[in-house]
């Protein structure tokens, strides 16, 4: 793309219409400027704060593509350390995880605590006299770093909001997913990457409320019963879940179930892992009502629950992946992942939920293999000369001008704005509309109104019009 | 996972009878997968196989050779590794059909008997992958730690640990076996 700015104004006009340009899954200067305006200001998920236990402990993490540090320090406080000499900018954490009370930089020796401040400078008096103030020099740090529930989210922007005005109405389903066990969750394990020639942007909208591939790209799935796991009706077939838009960009699919049938409840997971608990009897009976789950928060972070069979013989097993689709180049991701499990869990539960989550959402798992083939095949056709040229469109038209089953869910009792059935587009229009707001904003763009999470839905709107 | 030979395994002499027994197994079992003949692969595992793929990220020296405690990118037995050859063999196997064009390539053995009197065996595996040509081709890299036992006449592999040489996985999925 040449014309920045003409782009965004087509893609604009073009998601009005339910289309998406197809160019934007694979263009370099479209990657740069995401780069640029997404990834240095939006809140990033960077890791979960059971990665670094204790004082000292670090990962290595990527925001967009740049290198930064997740660091406990001294003091217990958690830290997004940019991993760059105040000196030279050589690299001063040289491991992707560890325990340091110092990093230092193998250049000059340049010496920082754990909490970035600069400690040392080798033959500092002589080399500098007074001239170089130490307190000035420690590493940069993410203005912005906030948990909740463990999860570790970092914003590059000081004019971001607080986490949880980004996260609007999508905070409520994060209490009820990790708010509901007394000892919090965990992730097992080290995260799992995969090189992908796909835009992280075809992942994060499949996340946020594509539906409709699972009952043919993941067919596979269903004839061998791997995807079996919601005895209630049977999922592989179940097209009543909700799609609910939580806020500024923030999509999840819900599939709910009855609290007074057999389920699955609480996702799958062992009830008694859960309790009533401090957030209250709603968000614990929410939690129990849902057996399903899948969500993208804008812009990369994704995660999903179902019970699925990693063996016929044994029962459906919870699972709950994490995956950060982190951008790599034009058309191009490392893709992370992360098995969670509630504390508490037996030893067996939590390797053979391990295990299930692992052969079936990562990269070697038996859905989301599939799922590469065709978000590859995206970006091939997104790089293509022609497909700019004849300005080839992605539609995303399913739902508008309530076409179709899906309808607006007014009846719908917990936050957001939710469709009835999850046979429709409006979360990938919502992610895209939100994408757009992004890129066009020379400063952080403004909270997203219910009006426009809604706005490319063309049907009965939020406001009540048509 | 550990690669360091532990005092109690005997080292079986390069060239000996179980020696060319393992060698044969593991080329064999090369071929199987190479060929895409993935129920007679199958049927040369040991019904208690516990098959493991840790995941690596990049360590300091002192800490070790960086092979992830708990994680691992393929965690299998022997009734799910057949569940994914029967789900391979549907008509739904996007990622595989077209299968991808692989080669394996066994090196390097040393071969150990182990005090209950399976047959571990060290070696190496470089696996060439190419699917849809304008995709290129890839290489994994690994050491396999394989424990082979006698099952009905007929060496059978009952534990392998891939311990590959990527942190992060330079293939689309892990859609094959190692």
């Amino acid at each position: 793309v040449t014309d920045i700015a003409a782009f965004l104004d087509d893609f604009d006009a073009s998601l009005k219409r339910g289309a998406v340009p197809l160019t934007t899954f694979n263009d370099p200067e479209i990657h740069s400027l995401e780069l640029d305006r997404i990834f240095t200001r939006a809140w990033v998920f960077v890791g979960h704060e059971s990665e670094i236990p204790a004082h000292g402990d670090y990962v290595q993490r990527p925001i967009g593509r740049d290198p930064f540090v997740l660091v406990r320090g001294e003091d217990g406080v958690i830290r997004v350390l940019f991993d760059a000499c105040r000196h030279r900018g050589a690299m001063v954490c040289r491991a992707e995880r560890g325990n340091a009370a110092l990093f230092r930089c193998p250049y000059h020796g340049w010496t920082y605590k754990n909490t970035g401040e600069l400690a040392g400078v080798p033959f500092m008096r002589k080399a500098y006299g007074a001239q170089l103030d130490k307190s000035e020099l420690g590493l940069l740090a993410a203005p912005h770093v906030e948990s909740l529930h463990g999860l570790v989210f970092a914003s590059l922007d000081p004019d971001a909001p607080p986490l949880g005005e980004y996260l609007g109405e999508m905070k409520w389903y994060l209490d009820m997913i990790w708010g509901q066990c007394p000892q919090g969750w965990e992730v097992v394990g080290d995260p799992q990457r995969y090189r992908l020639d796909a835009d992280w942007k075809t992942a994060a909208e499949n996340f946020a409320g594509d539906d409709y591939h699972t009952f043919y790209l993941h067919r596979s799935t269903i004839e061998t019963g791997i995807m079996g796991g919601v005895q209630y009706g049977d999922i592989s077939e179940n097209l009543e879940g909700f799609h609910v838009r939580g806020g500024n960009g923030h999509n999840l699919i819900r599939f709910t179930m009855p609290t007074d049938v057999p389920g699955p409840h609480f996702f799958g997971f062992p009830p008694e892992l859960f309790d009533g608990g401090a957030l209250g009897p709603e968000l614990f009976e929410a939690a129990k009502g849902t057996a399903g789950f899948v969500s993208t928060v804008f812009p990369n972070f994704s995660f999903l629950a179902f019970p699925f069979h990693h063996v016929r013989s044994a029962g459906p097993v919870a699972t709950l992946v994490l995956h950060l689709w982190q951008p790599a180049a034009a058309g191009e991701m490392v893709v992370w992942t992360w098995a969670m499990c509630p504390k508490g869990a037996t030893d067996e539960f939590r390797r053979e939920s391990y295990r299930t989550t692992m052969g079936t959402f990562s990269g070697g798992g038996t859905f989301e293999a599939d799922d590469t083939d065709p978000w590859m095949a995206i970006a091939r056709s997104a790089g293509a000369t022609y497909a700019r040229k004849a300005a080839l469109k992605a539609d995303v038209r399913m739902g508008m001008g309530g076409a179709g089953v899906s309808k607006r869910a007014y009846d719908y009792p917990d936050p957001g704005i939710a469709y009835f059935n999850v046979l429709e587009e409006g979360a990938a229009r919502g992610f895209h509309r939100r994408w757009l707001q992004f890129m066009r904003a020379e400063h952080y763009p403004p909270p997203m109104t219910a009006e426009e999470q809604d706005a490319d839905t063309g049907g009965p709107s939020a406001n009540g019009h048509g | 996972v550990s690669s360091m030979v532990e005092a109690d395994q005997r080292r079986v002499a390069s060239g000996s009878e179980a020696y060319w027994r393992c060698v044969d197994y593991l080329v064999d079992e090369a071929a199987a997968l190479d060929e895409n003949r993935l129920d007679d692969w199958l049927a040369m595992l040991h019904p208690e196989i516990d098959y493991r793929v840790p995941i690596r990220i990049t360590r300091e020296r002192t800490a070790g050779a960086g092979f992830s405690a708990e994680g691992n990118h393929l965690f299998e037995n022997h009734e799910s590794l057949s569940l994914r050859i029967e789900r391979f063999a549907t008509e739904y196997a996007w990622s595989e059909d077209p299968p991808s064009r692989t080669r394996r390539f066994v090196t390097n053995f040393r071969v150990f008997e182990l005090p209950g009197g399976d047959l571990r065996v060290r070696h190496n595996l470089l696996v060439y992958r190419e699917r849809m040509a304008e995709r290129g081709s890839q290489l994994l890299s690994a050491q396999r730690e394989d424990d082979l036992r006698e099952h009905d006449g007929a060496l059978r592999l009952v534990r392998r640990t891939v311990l590959l040489d990527h942190a992060v996985l330079a293939t689309p999925n892990l859609g094959i076996f190692l």
